[in-house]
């Protein structure tokens, strides 16, 4: 567990900082307010350091990668929206709403350090998630691009799905947990493949059941596909059980089936995806044509920051940011910042390794496995290597409740993280005389 | 659980591998490919932030084109409108490009391989890429001259062209009427839909029967066949092409008697023409000399839009009535007055054709000289001698002939008149020609599209366009 990461802190800040005075120097613009840009680096700043002091045997990694994500993910807003009568403030807003997320991911590190509070209320929680993303359906709902997914509460709009996700995958951790034995036992098999007990699913079912009719309902095609997913990859892990992951993808194929012949929209999706150049100019094929050609503009290194011509693409600033990434920072920026994805996900997944109970590190694991799945589905979408479906880039897009849902899945990581780091330093202590292990 | 968080992480990392190898594919492989699709807009937004280059006569001075900042972007201006339309062309970002604009564009636009150190720096950091300026070889001072001499011509309608014999150079290329380039996104539909064709550009791509210039080429054809300029022929006033039915006559019905082949050029007697054709001749040998004169080529190595030039379907499916009228530039024959200043020169530089260019020369925005283009000759169409032959009788036309009014004080003049019957209107007004005849410099074709008979129509305004050529010793 990497203990020490003050130098890619400092190295997220400073790219963060080197994006914005080059956007500056190249687009010859008066600079955002300077009090922003002094909050956004002092909040993060003052957050690892509370972080590292509250949780010292935590991966120190994390921050420096949030911290870097969503450094690139206000440039480019910035970038994007700077010029853009109506949304010209869309960048504060968002420093906004990363402050927020920090505030928000200190509280679930103060409130539950001791996760296993958490995971005892796994029934209560679970309900509370299905009940809020029903929630879109009462008065307060409205409608966003034909997809019924936002709350009006006050002032704020919120995306229910976004904060139900993390509670889920909580419900999920903590049943599984208790009841991954008795799963894994096999009392028959069928076509060679050894299929477990039935009674044990219920309440897995319901859930996963309920979570995903209310998607299809609402007509949230990407979060419909995280919320199938991430439960299949937590009982394989959970059982080892192959049969889980193959049954999840008959189950896919089904699915997958009937709501193209269904739904209108699920066919416009695949179009889109399998030939959307006669349609160019189309609803339907508009958006991932322009990215598309946005993203070839790039090239290898790129058109450089404030060159691009991003801006034809609709929205662009929330789920289609990455393709703005590629056309202005090539495909050398754009692998980069994968990389930098990648990286959070082998932090994650090393968490849930080290994590000594089974509910720590099943929530760990499905906390990471919803990010990896969240970026390669949107970055798969732009890049029109998958069908489109809309979800965002974690921590890059602009958006409140995803930027606040992805703090507090970082704060459960770290929570769980020290934990588990606290446990090794007991262990090694006892063994042997104190040994200290760095990183960065 | 170890092991299978480890099997997930790296189906996830396949999964971002993957999405490398799909991004590659995309920015890399597919690159050209996608800016080359016609709903792709980047490109000529980017055009818009970089300046193009300017579009110059062969003066280097006089700016055809260029691009000014207004706003954020670039405007195009043409500073001379109408004069050189037909040539320059416009560049829109609504309705594409034509001529100069659309046939320079890599150099213009700055997207062509750098070549100096400063454009690969530009390229390299990715800034905004001002265009290379072009030279074109179009004389101001001529094609101003030509302009105005079509627009003052009797019916208001035509083209003049003029060209180099030796170098191939075009001096000048005006159309009347035309259309003024400027603000073109607004006023392009308003163009479009002007009953005068103001986007025909009648020099290169307006097609008309040649008439009697068509006998420059019959005659290069029956020179070949043994014909000499004193062998005597017999006009009665008519010629039965096939013994009977459909008989040629000439102009106004006049008959000559016996006369020379000189004097069948020198007074343009159709019936001798026509008799020429179908028993010395024959028809696969005009045909052959019509196609060695350009007929059928649209010149590719140009970088203007030439309509090729036709002599009708394949001499096979020629008839004797249609070879007779083809001799004199009727039937189904139709030519470009480029093409028909292409065999003025041809006849005029000894047999031999040279390259035609309009493209001077291109220099990058600092002045570095990037192209140069240079005479060379594109191929020999007539022997030394027979050229000479033909050059002698054109000589005539002008001092024994119809051509008088194409004398200039000093200068030996060779030219061949054409008064062409039309389906519609007054008779097309040409006259080929180029001077000085011994040491040629300056070809010229006029056509005054329903002008009227040559003579008055046409004639006299070969003679100011090469005078003014031969006074500024171009």
């Amino acid at each position: 567990m990497a203990r020490r990461a003050t130098l890619p802190m400092i190295l997220a800040l400073a790219i963060t900082f080197v994006g914005f005075f080059t956007l500056i120097f190249v687009k010859g613009i008066t600079s955002p307010p300077l009090a922003y840009g002094a909050a956004y680096a002092g909040v993060l700043l003052g957050l690892y350091i509370l972080v590292r002091i509250m949780l010292p045997h935590a991966d120190a990694l994390l921050l420096p990668i949030v911290t870097l994500l969503t450094g690139v993910g206000l440039v480019m807003i910035f970038r994007l929206t700077y010029d853009v009568r109506g949304i010209e403030n869309l960048a504060t807003t968002q420093v906004v709403w990363i402050l927020i997320g920090s505030a928000a991911m200190l509280l679930v590190i103060l409130l539950f350090r001791n996760y296993e509070r958490l995971l005892e209320y796994k029934y209560l929680i679970g309900i509370v998630a299905i009940l809020f993303m029903a929630s879109v359906a009462t008065p307060l709902g409205y409608e966003v691009n034909g997809a019924r997914l936002w709350l009006h509460l006050g002032p704020v709009n919120i995306q229910p799905s976004e904060f139900a996700k993390i509670a889920l995958i909580i419900f999920y951790a903590g049943y599984l947990a208790d009841k991954r034995e008795v799963m894994a036992a096999t009392s028959r098999s069928f076509l060679g493949m050894q299929i477990p007990a039935l009674k044990y699913f219920g309440p897995v079912a319901v859930v996963w059941g309920a979570s995903l009719l209310l998607l299809v309902v609402e007509n949230d095609l990407g979060d419909s596909l995280l919320f199938f997913a991430v439960p299949l990859l937590m009982l394989y892990v959970a059982t080892g059980r192959m049969a889980y992951i193959v049954l999840g993808g008959i189950l896919f194929g089904i699915g997958a089936y009937a709501a193209y012949n269904l739904f209108g929209h699920v066919q416009l999706r695949v179009i889109a995806w399998l030939n959307p150049w006669p349609h160019a100019q189309d609803q339907c094929c508009y958006q991932v044509v322009q990215s598309l050609f946005n993203i070839a503009d790039g090239g290898i290194t790129g058109t450089g920051l404030g060159e691009g011509f991003a801006q034809t693409i609709p929205d662009v600033q929330t789920d289609f940011i990455f393709a703005s990434v590629a056309s202005e920072l090539g495909l050398l920026g754009a692998s980069a910042l994968l990389l930098v994805f990648l990286a959070f996900v082998y932090r994650g997944i090393k968490i849930a390794m080290l994590a000594t109970d089974p509910a720590a590190k099943l929530l760990a694991f499905g906390l990471t496995a919803m990010f990896a799945l969240q970026t390669l589905i949107i970055v798969g979408g732009v890049t029109k290597a998958i069908p489109l479906t809309g979800v965002t880039l974690p921590f890059v897009s602009y958006g409140g409740s995803s930027i606040v849902g992805n703090f507090i899945l970082t704060g459960l990581l770290l929570v769980i993280s020290e934990h588990a780091g606290k446990q090794h330093a007991a262990a090694r202590d006892e063994y042997y005389a104190g040994g200290e292990e760095y990183a960065g | 659980m170890n092991r299978h968080f480890r099997r997930i992480f790296y189906v996830f990392c396949c999964g971002f591998v993957a999405l490398v190898g799909v991004l590659a594919y995309w920015q890399v492989y597919a690159k050209q490919r996608l800016a080359d699709n016609p709903n792709n807009g980047l490109q000529s937004k980017r055009e818009l932030q970089a300046p193009r280059g300017l579009i110059l006569a062969r003066d280097g001075q006089t700016v055809l084109a260029k691009s000014v900042k207004s706003g954020k972007d670039y405007k195009r201006v043409y500073p001379q409108g109408a004069l050189y339309s037909n040539v320059v062309g416009y560049w829109s970002q609504r309705y594409g490009a034509t001529g100069i604009e659309l046939t320079q564009n890599s150099n213009l636009s700055g997207n062509a391989e750098p070549r100096t150190l400063d454009e690969l720096l530009n390229q390299l950091s990715g800034g905004p890429q001002p265009g290379d300026n072009v030279e074109l070889t179009l004389d101001p001072r001529l094609q101003k001259l030509s302009y105005d001499l079509i627009k003052n011509s009797s019916s208001g309608k035509g083209a003049i062209v003029a060209i180099n014999p030796k170098t191939g150079e075009i001096l000048a290329l005006a159309s009347y009427p035309s259309y003024d380039p400027n603000n073109i996104d607004q006023n392009f539909k308003k163009i479009q839909k002007n009953p005068n064709d103001l986007l025909l550009d009648r020099a290169t791509q307006g097609l008309y029967p040649p008439g009697s210039t068509m006998k420059v080429i019959t005659a290069a054809a029956a020179l070949k066949k043994g014909v000499k300029p004193t062998d005597v022929f017999n006009d009665p006033g008519y010629y039965y092409p096939m013994g009977s039915g459909y008989a040629v006559t000439n102009y106004k019905g006049a008959s000559y008697g016996n006369v020379t082949f000189q004097k069948a050029l020198d007074l343009s007697i159709n019936v001798i023409f026509a008799k020429v054709a179908v028993e010395y001749v024959g028809a696969k040998a005009l045909y052959d000399m019509a196609k060695n004169f350009g007929f059928g080529d649209s010149y590719n190595d140009l970088p203007l839009q030439i309509t090729p030039s036709s002599v009708g379907p394949p001499p096979s499916k020629w008839d004797k009535n249609y070879l007779a009228t083809a001799a004199f530039g009727q039937a189904q024959v139709q030519a470009t007055p480029f093409e028909m200043a292409m065999v003025a020169a041809t006849v005029a530089n000894d047999g031999i054709m040279m390259k035609p260019r309009i493209i001077k020369e291109v220099r990058s925005p600092e002045g570095v000289l990037l192209e140069k283009t240079h005479p060379s000759v594109d191929h020999r169409v007539l022997d030394a001698s027979t050229a000479q032959t033909l050059n002698q009788m054109m000589q005539s036309v002008v001092t024994q002939g119809d051509a008088g009014a194409a004398k200039i004080p000093g200068v030996t003049v060779a030219g061949k008149t054409g008064t062409a019957e039309t389906p519609s209107g007054a008779p097309d007004a040409w006259f080929i020609s180029f001077a000085p005849a011994n040491d040629p410099k300056i070809a010229v074709a006029v056509l005054v599209h329903n002008g009227g008979d040559s003579e008055t129509n046409a004639v006299p305004l070969a003679q100011k366009v090469m005078q003014q050529a031969l006074k500024e010793n171009l």
